[in-house]
């Protein structure tokens, strides 16, 4: 046979060269996958009375090993350095890890949240999980893709599921809508984000981002309009995922429909996932051009950090008030983005990790406190929780004033950092407004803790029509009193009255907050078939509680290993 | 700036399309349009006063969907085959994985009875918390300690009615 006759018959077919592909570095997301699909198999093929309990526990067990993947993950890179696989598209460092360990256990407590969830509202089997499922695995690709159109494949694969998660309970109208919503401004914001992609591929000659950072270190674009509209493009894209003001429209009537435990899904691996994917574009891609899109993250981070925070002041949905506060955490969450060195990403990926643990937490008390359909996200719904089922009780407090940041706690030293990250960014104002806002954010999670913290009766209520003049003080002394005057509040009366002592010296701050606090404190007529009655805690649920409790205080007090996870996260990071 | 004609060419041809789609409509489509009582509904000679409820079964769109779920197999399967002994084992592999997938959903939708024609046989319950026996106890007054649903605040009010009405509005 001639060497030209074996050509011809190599060119006539020629084969695909396909990538090597390195199994470990998307094990995770494989694991994901695989228990969605095993998860749907099995439960169509046992009873329809077995069917919540089999789905609950394979999705436990794809979760663990995802986890486990992930931890397995770690190790390997911490030995063998990170690298880039399956032709360049999937990054495989510290910081896809990071997401990925991220994910894992915010889909382990979603699971275990939701079983309680499913079992009460009688609205579907497993469905719930195996979407959750495909949507973590979109969040983990988010986190470990070195593409632009990586990214996006990911950001669909996690966006398409939530969507309709967001629909997932049928009896209720605005789940409905809130999907509609959701659905809507998703794929609007989606088709944004692909055309930021076409421009900056128009302007860089590549969606890689290895080659664009290359591009851009070795040529000056002389008119790059291009390229900033593209960039320009990809930020309203990722600020629509992380709900940043002005992108934020979508997020409190989308978290108020939806069925609680996917609302506390969706606001940690939303986030995690599109954090993840902001921060590994712009910080080590477009690093070179950081000077362009500083500002614009910085606009983007006071305005989520004021807007959020006023605007949950005057809610008396939980739900809508805890979107809301979401929102403030997008803003300190993004100081870190704009601060854009180790420190700031380091911040950013220790805050994303914290707070998963926070708000699936905080989430996993709402499911139980809504009852049978989905519905008692009322701030009454909360009045005298502490005399009637003060563990619940003091879970919640705890967690939020984690959220609040307030010191040992592991929200604290989030705060603290992304705060320092910006100080050394010398973004001064910005860390101000940060602060202030803070503080701010502390009255409506104050306001949860005191409504828990009164007596349930009409007693309750003298300390609420206390005259308004005295604004500072009134609130803390409001607290102090709600605090000693609950009898079964003996344990928390000291962190809520602490508490209020430093509400009061932010009121003395801010007066007109404080005012504004007050008028929306008075009205919480606590309803009488609520007043005395426990609501029954699936002990998954607890499970997962006393988890997001027992991480959110101990890692508060002990920060260190976890600092130092999100730091190395960092160190790896290509 | 010569790559980017033929979109400037598909945005005019685009354009095109849906400029001449009206002007054919307009041309083609009869004059005459269906007067009022022409696509109302006929209910023997009564004219109707209120819109009445089109009713068609919910398994259709089951069937349509398990027509989709092949339907989207067969547009990647096709492009696969042309590709066939390039691709290799490798995508050997990879469209048994994919058509596995697929064949999943459809197990999915058969175990929730899209095949099955006959009268359903799993029913569920709209409203978990009523009974027969706590509409007896409703009706007769006292409240039926059997009862799984919250407890009836005022004899009068269904137990499902005063969940959905949301505590906050209570008596």
């Amino acid at each position: 046979m001639s060497p030209s006759l074996l050509l011809g018959v190599a060119a006539a077919t020629p084969r695909f060269r396909t990538p090597h592909i390195d199994y470990l570095s998307i094990l995770p997301i494989l694991i994901m996958m695989g228990g969605a699909v095993a998860i749907v198999v099995v439960s169509s093929l046992v009873r329809r009375q077995l069917r919540t309990g089999v789905g609950t526990l394979l999705a436990i067990v794809t979760s663990l090993a995802a986890l486990g993947a992930s931890l397995t993950q770690w190790a390997d890179v911490a030995d063998h350095g990170a690298k880039v696989t399956i032709a360049g598209a999937v990054a495989y460092d510290g910081f896809s890890v990071f997401i990925q360990v991220t994910v894992s256990i915010a889909m382990l407590l979603t699971v275990l949240v939701g079983d309680g969830y499913l079992r009460r509202e009688d609205v579907g089997g497993p469905e719930l999980y195996v979407l959750a499922l495909l949507s973590a695995s979109g969040a983990m690709v988010m986190g470990s893709a070195n593409d632009l159109i990586v990214i996006f494949l990911g950001l669909e694969i996690m966006s398409i599921a939530l969507y309709v998660l967001a629909a997932f309970n049928h009896r209720r109208t605005e789940s409905g809508e809130a999907a509609l919503k959701y659905f809507i401004l998703g794929s609007f914001s989606s088709a944004i984000f692909v055309y930021g992609i076409a421009l900056v591929y128009g302007a860089t000659g590549s969606t890689n981002l290895p080659e664009i950072a290359d591009y851009l270190s070795k040529n000056v674009v002389a008119s790059n309009g291009v390229l900033l509209a593209g960039l320009a493009l990809l930020l309203v894209g990722f600020g629509f995922k992380i709900a940043a003001v002005p992108f934020h429209m979508w997020s409190p009537d989308v978290y108020q429909g939806a069925p609680s435990p996917v609302t506390g899904f969706m606001a940690a691996v939303a986030k995690a996932g599109a954090f993840a994917a902001l921060l590994r574009v712009f910080v080590s891609s477009f690093g070179a051009e950081r000077a362009d899109w500083q500002p614009i993250v910085w606009a983007l981070a006071i305005l989520s950090l004021v807007v959020g925070a006023v605007l949950a002041l005057s809610q008396r949905d939980v739900k809508r008030m805890l979107a809301y506060s979401s929102i403030n955490q997008a803003g300190f969450i993004l100081l870190g983005v704009q601060a854009a060195d180790g420190r700031g990403v380091a911040a950013s990926l220790y805050y994303v990790f914290v707070y998963t643990f926070m708000i699936i937490g905080t989430f996993a008390v709402v499911t139980v406190l809504a009852r049978t359909g989905d519905r008692g996200h009322d701030l009454s719904e909360y009045r005298g929780l502490a005399k009637r089922q003060p563990l619940l009780a003091g879970a919640l407090a705890i967690l939020l004033l984690a959220q609040a940041g307030v010191p040992f706690t592991t929200g604290f030293l989030a705060k603290f950092q992304v705060v320092a990250a910006a100080v050394d960014a010398h973004s001064y104002a910005l860390a101000a407004v940060a602060m202030a806002s803070g503080a701010i954010a502390a009255f409506f999670y104050l306001r949860v803790a005191i409504a828990m913290y009164s007596p349930a009766g009409a007693s309750g209520d003298d300390a609420s029509h206390e005259p308004a003049g005295a604004a500072g003080a009134g609130v803390g002394g409001e607290a102090g009193s709600a605090g000693s005057g609950s009898p079964a509040g003996s344990g928390m009366a000291d962190p809520v009255g602490a508490a209020g002592g430093r509400g009061g010296a932010v009121g003395v701050a801010a007066p007109g907050v404080a005012m504004l606090s007050l008028q929306v404190l008075t009205d919480e007529a606590p309803s009488p078939e609520v007043a005395g009655r426990t609501v029954p805690v699936p002990a998954l649920a607890a499970t997962a509680l006393g988890l997001a409790v027992a991480f959110t205080v101990v890692f508060g007090i002990v920060p260190a290993p976890i600092v130092d996870f999100a730091h190395r996260a960092t160190l790896l990071f290509l | 700036m010569d790559q980017y004609l033929p979109i400037l060419v598909l945005i005019v041809l685009g354009l095109l399309f849906a400029a001449l789609s009206f002007v054919g409509s307009s041309m083609l489509a009869p004059k005459k349009r269906p007067t009022a009582a022409k696509v109302a509904p006929y209910e023997c000679g009564i004219v109707p006063d209120i819109e009445p409820p089109s009713r068609f079964p919910v398994r259709f769109y089951l069937v349509a969907m398990i027509f989709i779920i092949f339907d989207i197999e067969i547009v990647f399967l096709y492009p696969w085959a042309v590709v066939f002994h390039q691709l290799g084992t490798f995508g050997l592999v990879e469209i048994l994985v994919f058509a596995g997938i697929v064949f999943v959903s459809f197990l999915y939708l058969v175990s929730n009875g899209a095949l099955s024609w006959a009268p359903a046989k799993h029913l569920e319950r709209a409203m978990p918390s009523r009974t027969s026996d706590s509409t007896i106890a409703r009706i007769s007054g006292n409240p039926d300690p059997l009862a799984s649903g919250p407890p009836v605040a005022s004899p009068d009010v269904e137990p499902a009615a005063a969940a959905a009405s949301g505590p906050g509005q209570a008596a």
